[in-house]
């Protein structure tokens, strides 16, 4: 099953902030989830959603999905702990 | 000396394009820096990639005899060589120190700054004031003694030559681009470079565009103004902003126009381009939006513009001035200041990311 259409177990609004605070609070939100938990963050930082938070992931065995909302410019990022 | 229309075009197609690529390519020396401390490399590849390609170029039409003539004190006519800035060790330690630590706090650095603006977040657009601000301050205002005082020391090879790294050792130029160059290629060859990115840039596409665009600054510098100054962003924001404000650019006469009597230098008509640029990739990709972080963090950007401008003053340079463009001339002083830039970045990065972050841990 895609990790996107789960129901997350958190929610993470990144919005409006600059360069690197969106990966921060993804590392910190992730750390407290539990092996298996889905988390999803807001963001519409670019060099955050599509380089630093997906490569974060990848390095840690973790699923990651997002979704480009173009009419909205942003970003709906959706990482399972692995 | 060109037409203006040749000067104004060259100058806003070489912003527009650097804020393109920046922008599609998510280039950011900052970052490059940051993620050393975290084992990842992937940027520092883009940068390291982008520095051999501008230090090869920027050498290859100097050497080749590519840049403008001009008189030399006998009469003779010589080519040009590449602005290689002199050696201020206290200056050029502190300055790049500071800034190092800046660019942590506002969230981007020299070019970083100016592209972001493109892309929407207002944080932005006062980390770029706050940068002018330093800089004037330093330049001109309440820090200018001890800025003077710390550029006052000055060291040269034998009589007045501005220190390279070639000079120095006294080998030619070309065997210490080798040695620099070559370990870069390999490093960056073992990241895989040019896989096809999803979107936007691959980080060595971004690399490789960067280092072309810095070449070619260097040569419709010296084409447009007579002296090779290449890609830099400290003197440019000084100047853009002067000419705004004042009219006049306070920048040496060749290399300012006046354009409705407005006297503007040709760096800070790329300045001006380079957030038009980095709007216009985001408008293809459809990124660009008007955003604003939360009020801290506002102004924690602020404080971080102007903490990089007082830097980039007194260090002479900022992260496109020193780190790329002033490195690949094999400057002394560029290769001292992006030494301390990037242990004030870790600094920075210790005290505001790492500690906080071990502190919220448990």
């Amino acid at each position: 099953m895609s990790i996107k259409t789960a129901t997350p177990d958190q929610t993470l609004d990144t919005l409006g902030r600059v360069c690197p605070y969106p990966l921060l609070l993804t590392k910190k939100a992730l750390e407290k989830l539990a092996s298996g938990q889905t988390l999803k963050v807001l963001c519409d930082a670019p060099a955050s959603a599509e380089d630093s938070i997906p490569r974060y992931a990848e390095k840690n065995n973790m699923g990651f999905e997002a979704v480009k909302l173009e009419d909205k410019g942003y970003w709906e990022l959706y990482i399972k702990k692995g | 000396m060109v037409s203006t229309l040749v000067f104004i075009v060259t100058g806003l197609l070489i912003g527009a394009a650097f804020g393109y690529v920046l922008q599609r390519g998510r280039f950011c020396v900052n970052s490059a820096y940051r993620e050393i401390l975290f084992q990842d490399y992937t940027m520092l590849r883009a940068y390291l990639l982008a520095v051999a390609v501008t230090m090869i170029g920027a050498n290859l039409i100097e050497d080749m005899g590519w840049l403008q003539q001009h008189a030399n004190e006998d009469g003779v006519m010589v080519a040009n060589e590449l602005y290689r800035q002199g050696f201020a060790p206290f200056a050029n330690i502190i300055g790049g120190f500071i800034f190092g630590m800046g660019i942590v706090l506002a969230g981007g650095c020299g070019s970083g700054i100016l592209y972001r603006v493109g892309e929407g977040n207002l944080a932005y657009v006062l980390a770029v004031f706050g940068f002018f601000f330093g800089i004037a301050v330093t330049k001109f205002g309440f820090l200018k003694p001890v800025y003077d005082t710390l550029i006052n020391y000055q060291v040269s090879v034998g009589e007045d030559m501005v220190p390279t790294l070639n000079n120095i050792i006294g080998v030619n130029k070309w065997l210490v681009i080798a040695v620099i160059a070559a370990p870069i290629f390999y490093f960056v060859y073992t990241g895989k470079p040019f896989q096809k990115a999803k979107k936007g840039y691959s980080w060595s596409m971004a690399g490789l565009l960067v280092g072309i665009i810095a070449v070619a600054a260097f040569w419709f510098s010296d084409y447009c103004t007579g002296r090779a100054r290449g890609l830099s962003f400290t003197g440019p924001v000084r100047e853009f902003f002067l000419a705004i404000f004042f009219g006049d650019a306070q920048a040496a006469e060749a290399e300012t126009m006046k354009i409705l009597g407005v006297s503007i230098s040709w760096s800070a008509l790329y300045v001006l381009a380079v957030p038009i640029g980095a709007f216009i990739s985001g408008k293809f990709l459809k990124e660009v939006k008007l955003k604003v972080p939360p009020a801290d963090e506002l102004f924690k950007v602020l404080l971080g513009g102007f903490i990089m401008g007082v830097g980039a003053q007194i260090g002479g340079g900022c992260n496109i001035g020193h780190s790329l463009t002033g490195v690949s001339t094999l400057a002394v002083s560029s290769w001292v200041a992006n030494l301390f830039i990037i242990l004030g970045n870790w600094t920075m990065v210790y005290f505001m990311l790492i500690r906080p972050m071990r502190d919220m841990d448990i």
